[in-house]
């Protein structure tokens, strides 16, 4: 801990002034107080009137404020609800063990295989993450639409007759481009930790005979799971609450929960339920991401 | 021992893959700038020509620019704003003990793990309730929320691997907290509150959900993009627009690349190892 | 070195100030290259606003009132008239507004609108007046809530060459099995909804019954499987029509106009059973800003030039009854149009003005529907 220099003369001993003066906590919190302000108003406050109406019912253009469980209760019953979560979950956790399957032998090869330039594989890898995540997006629809790149391609090889119609406006087309739009966030995670890695480690198994798929298996995948974590949670949650993507390749069958709390807040009108989604949304990511980490942690246990 | 990369014998198959995941990676971006010259509204392949003439038109198009501006207005002062805000809050929970401070962290870091449409819909509750008419700055609001984790959590390590006892030697020879912080302290995080200012500037640059829900007549880039995609007359003008940033982040991360090799070699020529 | 090792030294707090300096010129220069676009966009005094659809944010649909300021209004842009309104509700203020007539009442009765004067526009005289006397329209001091701006028709766009008609041509296209899978909706209830209740036999005067209700919607239901898309964006269902993707959907005049352009054999159908007819126009918020910028935005768009561009360009009708003079018969049959609005009024349904509970009933329904449920 560190020690406060002495008090010259002349400042007060006594009274708040001098409380201040020692008192750690006071000092920092009052530093702070700035981001701790916006903390409050940006994230506590929208969050409790958030909570607050999802307890509310719409009432013709305003709200019943009487509280409720009704939004609630619709979210259990009626099974639009719970199979828009699921399949939101799905959909997520699809692209995102996708996306860190393909990405982790990048991040290997970059960590491991790259002797020199590292920063410029690194940049090159995350530089296509600079334009619109929309444009992004929509450059899928070109790739996998009707007439696009590959439907093209594969007509004009003569591998199909006809253009394939599941490629685009289907959930399939949503996880594939969930995965390329994110990549970036499980390339750096996963990087970072593969090569924060202590490479003594490994020529040790060498040296001590073990071959290269036990040295992966025993070092350097447990080694790399923090990455591997943190990869999975920060692709993981966004996507679920994503809606451009669905809305635009999605098409009938690919919709989102994203979307419907989106529609709440539009044209069907009732603030209060999309509320209530959002809150069922958190919680249900909360308790997946706890479950995860449960998981990793085995994982980890048993490969170690 | 030699922190080196360990493994000297090349993995051909690691290679290729390599090779074709940077390709399936750029492809998709790359159709951006390709679509930028195709000869007609409809972004259809095969191309219909080729022209510059959405250039030219890109010039001329206000609404694009003002679009792009107040991205970069509110870019700007939201990365200021986070970055200066999460050095207080960084400062303050490594060189003070602060009670609750793991709560307080979790709490600050909690839109990384919230769907941003959950912050937007909460925030524009918020706003409404209070009365508070949309506006570029109640966008800037919701960006700054989003942000604010993001420069946290990049400046947290660096202010904790920093050296207290050169906190304290620079109080021992007589400088004040201010004049402590300014010479000692900032060079030395002077590189995450860069990559935090980078970082929260490229996040809000790209903000799409947040904005979605919080903006009013001015509307920003991502919001522009969105309403060409669904109507599209001036759309390959958007992409044109598109393709100059890219190429101008290209250019941007290289030069910023290159000059710090370059001060590093010559840091090296005069001591060397 | 390695600029990861560079990064090292970072960590270990043994950056010179020499290579702190380089990083924040590297910065800088980075930052330099923004703001000359920056500078572009800030040269803007008060602009009157307009809160219009994707597609009228074009300075064509603004001559005079470019001439007048020298630039073209502030535009946002919605999604669709619902999701306006709920905007607009949650504090988010215009000037002017682009409804359609079937949301008068209910924007009407939101408060959040004004009636216009309509003295203070020029073009006021050439508008055409069946456009003007909708039901609804006239405010308590007789001035009209909705300023009509462009009117057509919703129905199918069918391809001539791949959809095989049996009969006449009517709203059964969008329902044929024969076409799974290769059929387009709209992704809004509005103008999907009134045509299934076309398609249902259900009178436009019922339409607010339960039974209405559940009949529209086993419609729709039974129709689902056969919808590759739910959309209302007209690029991607003209991209559709024109590859093929899409053999018939359910679209506006507008995109069998520039298909027809592009050489696409389609055809705007005259259903039977007949089309749907829309008005839309402009409205004036109770709280404008700038009024008077406000009655420039309205009265520029019911100019003749905007009409011009409006029938020539998208293919939609203008309340300027002059604006159709530039255009021979033939071209107008062939968008759909005539010079006479109400000939086409009369031959299809119009849309009803629909009080709140039941708009927000129906989109729910409507939504429920397209998720499959």
């Amino acid at each position: 801990m560190v020690t406060v220099p002495d008090v010259p003369l002349g400042r007060p001993r006594k009274g708040f002034a001098a409380w201040f003066r020692r008192s750690e906590a006071a000092q920092g919190l009052a530093l702070m107080s700035p981001t701790l302000l916006v903390l409050l108003i940006g994230i506590a406050v929208p969050l409790v009137i958030l909570i607050t109406m999802g307890f509310w019912t719409r009432e013709g253009f305003g709200f019943d404020t009487t509280p409720t469980l009704d939004n609630y209760a619709r979210i259990g019953a009626e099974p639009i609800f719970v199979t828009f979560l699921a399949r939101s979950f799905m959909v997520s956790g699809i692209a995102t063990l996708v996306t860190i399957l393909l990405c982790y032998p990048m991040a290997y090869y970059v960590a491991f295989h790259v002797h020199r330039n590292k920063m410029l594989w690194i940049v090159l890898m995350t530089l296509p993450f600079w334009t619109s995540y929309l444009l992004r997006v929509f450059a899928w629809r070109v790739v996998l639409g009707y007439e696009g790149v590959v439907n093209s391609a594969f007509l004009s090889l003569g591998w199909i007759e006809a253009p394939l119609e599941f490629l685009l406006y289907s959930q399939t087309a949503v996880i594939i481009t969930l995965t390329h739009a994110w990549a970036a966030f499980a390339i750096l995670p996963l990087y970072v930790s593969l090569e924060k890695i202590d490479k003594s480690l490994l020529e040790a198994a060498t040296d001590l005979g073990d071959g290269p798929v036990r040295r992966f298996l025993r070092i350097t995948l447990p080694l790399s799971m923090p990455g591997v974590v943190a990869a999975f949670f920060l692709i993981f949650i966004p996507t679920t609450g994503d809606f451009i993507t669905p809305a635009l390749l999605g098409g009938p069958d690919g919709m989102m929960i994203g979307n419907l709390i989106q529609l709440q807040f539009g044209p069907v009108n009732n603030w209060p339920m999309g509320a209530a989604l959002s809150i069922v949304l958190m919680l249900w990511i909360g308790a997946l991401g706890l479950v995860f980490l449960f998981l990793t942690r085995l994982a980890k246990r048993r490969l170690a | 021992m030699k922190s080196g990369t360990y493994i000297k014998r090349p993995n051909r198959a690691l290679q290729i893959y390599a090779c074709v995941f940077l390709f399936v990676l750029y492809l998709p971006v790359l159709f951006i700038p390709l679509f930028s010259f195709n000869d007609s509204i409809y972004v259809r392949f095969p191309m219909q020509g080729l022209t510059t003439r959405w250039y030219v038109d890109l010039w001329s198009r206000d609404t694009v620019w003002a679009a792009l501006g107040n991205s970069v207005t509110v870019g700007i002062w939201v990365s200021v704003i986070s970055t200066g805000l999460g050095v207080v809050a960084a400062r303050a929970i490594t060189r003070y003990r602060i009670p609750g401070q793991s709560a307080i962290l979790t709490f600050a870091l909690l839109p990384l793990i919230v769907p941003g449409i959950i912050f937007g819909v909460a925030l524009l509750v918020l706003l409404s309730r209070l009365g508070i008419p949309l506006s570029l700055y109640t966008v800037g609001l919701g960006h700054l929320i989003i942000c604010l984790p993001f420069a946290i959590a990049t400046l947290l390590p660096r202010f904790e691997g920093f050296e207290r006892s050169l906190d304290e030697a620079s109080a021992d020879l007589g400088e004040n907290g201010w004049w402590t912080f300014w010479r000692v302290t900032f060079p030395m995080v002077a590189p995450g509150i860069l990559a935090s200012l980078l970082l929260t500037f490229t996040i809000s640059f790209d903000e799409f959900i947040m904005t979605f829900f919080l903006s009013g007549t001015d509307t920003t880039l991502p919001i522009y993009i969105w309403s060409q995609l669904r109507f599209p007359q001036q759309f390959p003008v958007v992409l044109a627009m598109s393709s100059v940033i890219l190429a101008l982040s290209f250019v941007m991360v290289f030069v910023a690349l290159w000059i710090g090799r370059m001060g590093v070699a010559r840091e090296y020529a005069d001591d060397p190892q | 070195m390695d600029v990861l090792d560079h990064l090292d030294a970072v960590k270990r707090g043994t950056l010179s100030r020499r290579a702190f300096q380089r990083s924040l010129l590297g910065f800088g220069i980075g930052a330099l290259a923004t703001p000359f676009a920056a500078g572009r966009g800030m040269a803007q005094q008060a602009q009157g606003s307009i809160f219009t659809w994707g597609g009228y944010d074009l300075p064509e649909f603004y001559p005079s009132y470019i001439a007048a300021n020298g630039a073209p209004p502030d535009f946002a842009v919605f999604d669709g008239t619902e999701s306006a309104l709920t905007r607009m509700r949650s504090g988010f203020v215009v000037d002017v507004a682009h409804p359609c007539s079937s949301d008068v009442m209910r924007w009407a009765a939101s408060g959040l609108f004004q009636p216009i004067d309509t003295s203070r526009l020029s073009n006021w005289g050439d508008v055409i007046p069946e456009l003007v006397n909708l039901e609804g329209n006239k405010a308590d001091n007789g001035m009209p809530w909705l300023a009509p701006f462009d009117w057509g028709s919703t129905s199918v766009t069918y391809r001539t060459d791949l959809v095989e008609l049996e009969g006449e041509e009517s709203w059964d296209i969008l329902w044929d099995a024969r076409y799974g899978g290769k059929i387009g909706m709209f992704g809004s209830g509005g103008d999907a909804w009134w045509s299934a209740a076309i398609k249902a036999g259900v009178p436009f005067d019922q339409i607010h019954t339960d039974a209405a209700f559940d009949a529209i919607a086993a419609v729709l239901r039974e129709q689902r499987p056969l919808v590759r898309v739910y959309t209302d964006d007209t690029a991607t269902i003209g991209q559709a029509l024109s590859s093929g993707e899409l053999v018939a959907a359910m679209t506006w005049n507008s995109t069998a106009v520039e298909l027809q352009a592009e050489d696409i054999p389609v055809k705007f159908a005259k259903p039977k059973e007949g089309a749907l007819t829309w008005v839309c126009g402009l409205m004036l918020h109770r709280d404008a800003p700038n009024p008077d910028r406000a009655y420039e935005i309205i009265d520029a768009m019911l100019s003749v030039d905007a009409g011009k561009f409006m029938i020539g360009a998208y293919g939609y009708g203008h309340s300027n009854s002059k604006a159709f003079e530039a255009f021979t018969t033939e071209e107008l049959e062939a968008t759909g149009l005539s010079a006479t609005p109400s000939d086409i009024l009369g031959a299809g349904h119009f849309s009803t003005p629909q009080n709140q509970e039941w708009e927000s009933r129906m989109n729910e329904t409507y939504e429920m529907i397209k998720a499959g449920f």
